[in-house]
């Protein structure tokens, strides 16, 4: 089938195959591939509103087992600069989102094998006492197998558990590309193979919960490997409808075990115009500004997104491998209004919350993103002494703690 | 696209004058991709697939006398900053084109050497010849919001045998630019002294612009500026991202990638292999040019080029 046909088929309302979508994203100019994502994302929101959220983001632990290698934020069990952040930092990060109209927390972290079930359940409980209408965003699909093989329960088990204790909603991080020989190259099949990956998803959409879904691309995957990632998100969501959106973004190479060159500005267009072709079914697509920054972020607004993610208030895991960009509401706002959109608040599963918050009081600019922690702090928190530990030398940590 | 911009852009393709209506139809539209595929098809009539990039490195004028090792992949030894005095330009030259070898030294903004000539021309002519007997090859840049009356520098310029490699709009940017781009248009002698125009102001001088103005402004300056040959963005200035995806919009020429790795970091994510692999995935043939803009070589298109 021909370019020209493959588009007039999209443009028809048609669902593109595999082989179609690959042939389109190998062959199809620039143009004709921001042209067709556009008239997609026009005709799912004709009302021409692009949204965002005020919310942080807020990484738990960096502390992890998986050894992903394509990962600059990790550190192994037991490094001096790992960090577990206590209840109390938390808070005050929750008080501080709340400060600037946040609504919630993305909190994922690294697979701790000193942080039981039981902490997620003191902490998310003790959020929800505290802040009962705040919402946690929390733990993506391999942070809840981690969950699972740790506490040594089944997922659902696991999931219900945290629903009960105040889980609202579940991140699409972790998914890299859902091919398992890719998973291999990047040494991140063991936290979760591509089956594993959708299988926690098809469980969390199960439970009632919403999710986002991701792609990583730019490794060492192929190009019909793009490809098969985003139709098995696509079967997915026709067997659960859970996802309320997709964000794609590109791998960063620096201080990575991987290393590598970042894909370019064109590949992420390309990614993202391809994607939003694919995922018929998704209602949203949202522009990673944190990888692409602020003018491709916004550019990402003509190639298939309807959504400038989040403000985010907080980034450490794209920052430890080189990316350090920065947009405030007031910058998202502008460069949503620029484009020739009207800027609404929303929250996770795409209510809308109102007009920009800046223009409503007095919200301090904010040029740069905050980190979890300083570098250097050490401190850990009291209450972890209340949890065992999982590790040799988290064990002897408690021991000398208590 | 809207037929009104269907209209326009075939007007500029068969090189029709542009009316009022036409140019608010050009500055307003919000249709980016339709305004994107004109200018592409534009740049395309003139460059085909080629895009020419050029490996600069920056030698400050005060200390070029004492410049440390001059990098083999220059392509380009610029001068910057601006000079004390006429002397001090012209030693300048000379410090650095005696270890230049074949590698073309440009430098100056063209607005510092009218001031120091008190804005007269017939000095201004002196001062250029002398630069050119130093070995100067170039004049850096000509910005056009400082050219009140730019047809009798031209003039001076095309006399004293310099050329000026790129214009800029200097302090202009945004939706304040687009009545100088139009100006721009209009100027009958700047093709023949200005080698590139450059639409884009340097990302630290201000307030930043957004990716739709900038792209906006490169594809207007490919349609409008049919009197220079070329449309330059900066690699270094405009963000390596923003000016890949500019040369889907209208541009041709990419400025200022550096001579020299700011980090060790390996072959494939070296300077030179950086600007090929970005043009190269933007779907273009990658030219390596000298500040002269002579054609040096066309990197391969395969990863291992």
């Amino acid at each position: 089938m021909s370019v020209e046909s493959t588009a007039e088929k999209l443009l028809a309302g048609g669902r593109l195959s595999a082989e179609e979508a690959l042939e389109l994203y190998v062959s199809a100019p620039t143009s004709l591939l921001g042209r067709l994502a556009d008239t997609i994302r026009a005709r799912k929101h004709p009302t021409g509103l692009v949204t965002y959220i005020i919310d942080r983001n807020v990484n738990y632990t960096n502390v992890c087992v998986a050894r992903c290698s394509f990962c600059a934020f990790y550190r192994p069990v037991g490094a001096d600069d790992g960090y577990v952040l206590g209840f109390d930092e938390l808070f005050q990060k929750i008080d501080e989102t709340l400060a600037v109209g946040g609504v919630q927390l993305l909190l994922q972290g690294g697979h701790n094998p000193d942080l039981p079930l039981e902490w997620y359940e003191d902490l998310f409980g003790a959020v929800k006492a505290r802040y009962p209408d705040f919402k946690l965003h929390a733990l993506s699909p391999p942070e809840l197998l981690h969950l699972s093989r740790l506490s040594q329960q089944p997922v659902p088990v696991v999931v219900d558990r945290l629903v009960r204790a105040g889980l609202d909603s579940v991140p699409g991080g972790g998914a890299e590309i859902l091919v398992d020989r890719v998973r291999r190259l990047l040494h991140c099949d063991s936290k979760a193979t591509a089956d594993e990956w959708l299988s926690v998803m098809r469980v969390v959409h199960r439970a009632g919960l919403r999710s986002t879904a991701t792609m990583m691309y730019g490794s060492v995957e192929r190009l019909e490997e793009r490809v098969e990632h985003l139709c098995r998100l696509r079967e997915l969501q026709d067997e659960t409808g859970g996802f309320t959106a997709f964000i794609t973004w590109s791998y960063q190479p620096s201080n990575t075990e991987l290393g590598g060159a970042e894909a370019t500005g064109i590949d992420y267009l390309r990614t993202l115009a391809l994607s939003r072709i694919v995922l018929d079914n998704f209602d949203n697509l949202q522009a990673s500004w944190v990888t692409q920054g602020g003018k491709v972020g916004q550019l990402s607004l003509a190639f298939g997104a309807n959504d400038m993610g989040s403000v985010m208030i907080e980034e450490n895991v794209v920052r430890a491998a080189g990316a350090e960009y920065c947009m405030d509401e007031a910058e998202i706002v502008r460069n949503i209004e620029d484009a020739g959109f009207a800027a609404k608040r929303r929250n996770m599963v795409y209510d809308l919350l109102g007009d920009p918050l800046f223009r409503e009081r007095a919200i301090p600019r904010r040029t740069e993103l905050a980190i979890a922690r300083q570098a250097g702090d050490a401190t850990v928190p009291a209450e972890l002494s209340r949890y065992p530990a999982r590790s040799r030398p988290g064990k002897a940590r408690r021991a000398v703690d208590s | 696209m809207s037929d009104d911009l269907t209209a326009v852009t075939a007007k500029i393709a068969d090189g029709g004058a542009l009316d009022e209506r036409d140019w608010q139809t050009l500055t307003g539209t919000r249709d980016l991709i339709a305004l994107g595929v004109a200018a592409d098809d534009a740049r395309r009539r003139r460059h085909a697939d080629r895009v020419t990039f050029v490996q600069v490195f920056d030698v400050p004028v005060d200390t070029a006398a004492h410049a440390g090792t001059l990098p083999d992949q220059a392509g380009e030894l610029r001068l910057t900053g601006r000079p004390v005095s006429v002397a001090a330009a012209v030693a300048a030259v000379r410090a650095v084109v005696a270890r230049a070898g074949s590698v073309p030294v440009t430098g100056f903004a063209l607005e510092d050497l009218q001031g120091l000539c008190g804005h007269e021309l017939g000095r201004l002519g002196e001062v250029l010849i002398e630069l050119r007997e130093a070995g100067l090859a170039l004049v850096t840049e000509a910005a056009a919001d400082t050219l009140t009356d730019p047809e009798p520098v031209f003039e001076v310029l095309r006399t004293s045998g310099l050329t000026v490699a790129r214009l800029t709009l200097g302090d202009a940017a945004g939706h304040a630019a687009f009545p100088l781009v139009r100006r721009v248009a209009t100027w009958d002698g700047a093709g023949r002294v200005c080698r590139a125009f450059a639409p884009l102001r340097p990302a630290e001088s201000s307030l930043p612009t957004t990716g739709y103005s900038d792209l906006r402004q490169v594809a207007l300056a490919r349609l409008l500026v049919d009197n220079i040959d070329s449309i330059q963005v900066d690699w270094s200035g405009d963000g390596h991202k923003l000016a890949q995806v500019a040369l889907t919009f209208g541009a041709d020429d990419v400025d200022a990638v550096p001579a020299v790795a700011s980090d060790d970091l390996g072959w494939r994510r070296s300077p030179r292999e950086d600007i090929r692999r970005n043009i190269v995935a933007a779907g273009f043939a990658a030219v390596r040019r000298n500040g002269c803009f002579e054609a040096l070589d066309v990197c391969d298109r395969s990863e291992h080029a």
